[in-house]
Formats: structure tokens, sequence, C-alpha cells
């Protein structure tokens, strides 16, 4: 069997450098990728309520493609994002709905923090976090890209970058 | 109420004690008694989450951490073994929304069917290069009396029948 000692390196070489290709464990993939996005409708905050309606959600023929942005007033780095967010949706709010959803979280809190950062764009609120669950989220902030026909194209798990915010606009503006 | 030598003052301190001693048993009741789950759920939904991960949390099941989307699952749990779901129905819940990740013990295929077969396969290499080792030593062993030639044999013959051994 050592005779065939450049095989077993070989083998255990290509064996290393497969391990070494797999992707980043911390990269969290989402199922819903290239699936319908679970449908839900959730009361809005009150601030939204008089120019969307008492509901809002994601249903069966959506008018535009969605950014569903997972948030809470006690996370750190949806205080960075929230600024971030709510440019864009002043810069395409006729192409794309920013759409906020509120998780375990105070009501009360959560509207401290809209009226502290100024946020227009539409956020509901979900105290428990069961629509999180229903989209499998990790924690706050999660964002699920959705596009017109109501299906998810991406998941982008933490703060969102700038840049990466318009690689996901440009992706589902195609 | 003298008699016993201590006077009032005497049963004024004991009564003291004794309100200590109940005000410490009162407080050893209020502390809760750990590992056991909280009434609102049946430990029928801690078993099933326990074989779920926290998603938020390092190394800790949806039975043991307390952050909330961790009570949230256990609550979800309760609600769908309260409509009559099986547990492998429930299982399949979480599976559909955070994919295989979420149980403790994957099932065994694609990529983790190696994970399971590689024990089996190792114990199967180890077999057969043991069995390989004892065929090469057995052949050693038996190897020089094949190898002997028949004139070799013949000499030892007669070496051996000759008159000093006979005596």
């Amino acid at each position: 069997m050592l005779r065939f000692w450049p095989i077993w390196v070989l083998l255990l070489g290509g064996l290393f450098y497969w391990g070494m290709q797999r992707p980043n464990p911390n990269e969290l993939k989402s199922v819903l990728v290239g699936k319908p996005a679970p449908s839900f409708s959730l009361p809005l905050l009150e601030p939204y309520r008089a120019q969307y309606g008492p509901e809002m959600g994601i249903g069966e023929g959506l008018d535009k493609p969605v950014l569903l942005n997972i948030w809470a007033s006690w996370c750190i780095p949806c205080r960075t994002e929230a600024p971030l967010l709510e440019r864009f949706h002043q810069q395409y709010k006729d192409q794309v709905l920013i759409l906020g959803v509120n998780v375990q979280d105070k009501e009360a809190e959560a509207l401290k923090f809209v009226q502290q950062y100024g946020l227009t764009f539409p956020s509901v609120y979900d105290g428990r976090g069961r629509i999180g669950i229903e989209y499998g989220y990790y924690g706050v902030p999660e964002t699920f890209v959705i596009d017109r026909n109501g299906t998810v194209l991406a998941r982008h798990a933490g703060e969102l970058s700038e840049a990466q915010l318009k690689g996901y606009l440009r992706q589902v503006l195609q | 109420m003298r008699g016993w030598g201590t006077g009032d003052r005497g049963v004024g301190l004991l009564a003291r004690f004794l309100a200590l001693g109940l005000w410490l048993w009162a407080l050893s009741l209020a502390q809760p008694t750990p590992n056991t789950p909280p009434p609102d759920f049946s430990p029928r939904v801690f078993e099933i989450a326990g074989e779920l991960r926290c998603p938020v949390c390092q190394g800790e099941s949806a039975a043991e951490s307390n952050a909330g989307i961790a009570v949230e699952m256990r609550r979800i749990i309760a609600e769908q073994l309260a409509q009559g779901k099986t547990e492998a129905e429930i299982r399949q819940f979480f599976v559909e929304r955070y994919g295989d990740w979420i149980l403790y013990e994957p099932p065994a295929r694609g990529l983790t069917l190696w994970v399971w077969l590689s024990p089996l396969i190792g114990l199967g290499l180890l077999g057969y290069g043991l069995w390989r080792y004892l065929a090469r030593v057995r052949a050693r062993v038996q190897a020089p009396i094949a190898d002997v030639s028949e004139e070799e044999i013949a000499r030892l013959e007669a070496e051996l029948q000759t008159p000093e051994r006979k005596s």
C-alpha cells in the first residue's frame, strides 16, 4: 500500500483543497431563495396608517419589487442602517417598496425609533417575530429581496452597506 | 411564661429566629427549580425544541435559550401540538424555513451521508489493511519452506542420517 504513496498524498491533498473550497460556514443561505416569499399581512405602525391603510404585507400581485427589512429598535446595526434605507426610499420609492418589519420589540420603542430617524418607508409591527420565523430569520437586521412576481431573490443577514443595497436594487430592477 | 428561665426576651428572640427561618424557607421556595420547563408549556414542547437549534444562539437549542426567537419557536411547537400535528410534521415546518441546519441531528443524505458513513468506511479500510498485513506475515512464515529446493532437502536428510546423529 505504501508503494502508492504519491496517490495517497494526492488524495489527501485533494480532500484538503476541497475542504478549503467549501462555502463560508458563516454565510447564512436561505432556503427561500428562488421560492415564493411567504405571504402575510400585519398591522402597520401608527404613523403609516394614514397613507398605506391599517395593514400591509406580502401577498399575491405585488405592484413593484420589495426589500423586506426586518429590524428592531434595540438592534445597534439597525440604527446605522435606518438612515441609509430612508435615503434609498426617497430616491427609489417609485420603483421599489422598502417594507420594514419590526420584530421582538415594544411598539412604543419602535415608534420612538421611527420618529428619531424620520423613517417614511412603511413598517409593520410583529412583536413576537413570527413572520421572522416564517422567513427563517437568524436575527436583526435582515433583508429579503423579493421580485415583482413575489419570488425571493436574495437574503442579506446583517447590516447593509450602500454598495450592497445598490447591488440588490440593480438585481431587482433588471 | 418565665418557667424556662429565659424570660420574655428569650421568647422574643426565639420568635424572631422562627420568623427569620420562615422567611428564608419562603425565599427558597420562590427560587425557580433549575432545568424544569416553565408551567406554560408541556415537557413535550421542550423535548421537540431540544432537537432544534436556536437560530440566534451559539450552541444552544430552542429549548435552552431564552432569546425571543426561541420562546416564539416553543410557542409555535405548543400551538402545532395542540392542532394535533406530529413531531415529524413540526420538525418539517422548521426545516422548510431554515433547512436541515436547524436540526441537531441532520438526516443521512447528501454530504451528511458521508459523515454518517465515514466511521464504517474507516473500519472497512482498517480491516482490509490488517488482513493484507496478516496475509503477508503468513506468507513470509511459509515462504522459506517452499523455497528450499529438493536437492537441498536431500542433502539435509543425508546429513541427518550421519553415524554421529544415529548414535
